[in-house]
């Protein structure tokens, strides 16, 4: 699993894909009756076109995205935050982007601040927010600085 | 048979507390997390950086959030803005529970939200995550597209 040897402000994250099929969603919510998330009748009623996945599942792809950078220095000490800013729907295919955004002393290591945003197929940011963690590596040893 | 009564932005108090089930964290449980979100990352399964398997950061999110079904019958909502601080890593054979605690209430362009601040704490009482959510109430009786 790689984890970042080298940060500089500015560093695109690789983007991660995500299709949140209906059986996703049925696993991560529960399939429960007079629910958004996985009765499409009640969802329709509430005046969505379909179902909606949660959320919840964009903060889980923003800390895979972070995890994978940060590894433990995002397990223990990371923290997120993310505004859901549109729909995502059963079916939707997810980019989500991270630009590592600042990068400061945190003792011996570094508090790395990445803000993140999830696109849906059509362009449309779905959500988006900022995620820290401890960097790995030295503050003199960052690129750029 | 306890009737809970239906959430209503009227209805809810700010500084009311809630308090979920205990839930002991489980493979199975992280397995079909790994499903739901398409993250098979090998410290879920296998050694970790911690000394054995960790849990996903946000496996118990979801018993965050349905704090207040614990109390009442919630009719719709949308989830609005969510703050995680990972304090230590959830694993499996642990027993977890979420306390929470209303700490705002407000209408903003017609719409009411509520937002609630948290705690997950294992058997011992440590912090595992503390966080704070807002939720959007979709009142009984409308669509969300109606505003």
């Amino acid at each position: 699993m790689a984890i970042a040897d080298r940060i500089a402000v500015g560093q695109e994250l690789p983007p991660l894909v995500k299709e949140p099929s209906q059986r996703r969603i049925d696993v991560y919510s529960g399939v429960r009756p007079r629910s958004i998330h996985t009765d499409p009748a009640w969802a329709r009623a509430k005046g969505f076109r379909t179902t909606l996945a949660q959320g919840m599942m964009s903060t889980a792809y923003a800390s895979e995205m972070m995890t994978r950078f940060l590894g433990a220095g995002f397990l223990k000490g990371g923290t997120l935050s993310m505004t859901f800013l549109a729909p995502v729907y059963a079916g939707d295919r997810l980019t989500v982007h991270g630009r590592v955004q600042s990068v400061e002393p945190d003792g011996p290591a570094s508090r790395v601040t990445v803000a993140l945003w999830v696109l849906n197929q059509h362009g449309q940011k779905t959500a988006a927010g900022t995620a820290t963690g401890r960097g790995q590596v030295l503050h003199s040893d960052i690129v750029g600085m | 048979m306890t009737e809970f009564p239906v959430l209503t932005y009227e209805r809810l108090t700010i500084g009311e507390e809630f308090v979920s089930d205990t839930h002991l964290v489980t493979p199975e449980d992280i397995e079909a997390y790994a499903y739901a979100v398409e993250d098979d990352h090998p410290w879920y399964s296998g050694p970790s950086p911690f000394g054995g398997p960790v849990a996903h950061p946000t496996l118990m999110a979801n018993q965050a959030l349905h704090l207040r079904h614990g109390k009442y019958v919630v009719h719709a909502g949308l989830h609005a803005k969510m703050h995680f601080e990972f304090l230590e890593p959830v694993r499996p054979g642990m027993r977890v529970r979420s306390r929470g605690r209303v700490i705002d209430k407000y209408v903003r362009r017609g719409r009411q939200y509520m937002v609630t601040e948290y705690v997950t704490e294992d058997e011992h009482g440590t912090v595992l995550v503390r966080g704070q959510f807002t939720q959007m109430l979709i009142p009984e009786g409308t669509r969300h597209g109606d505003r």
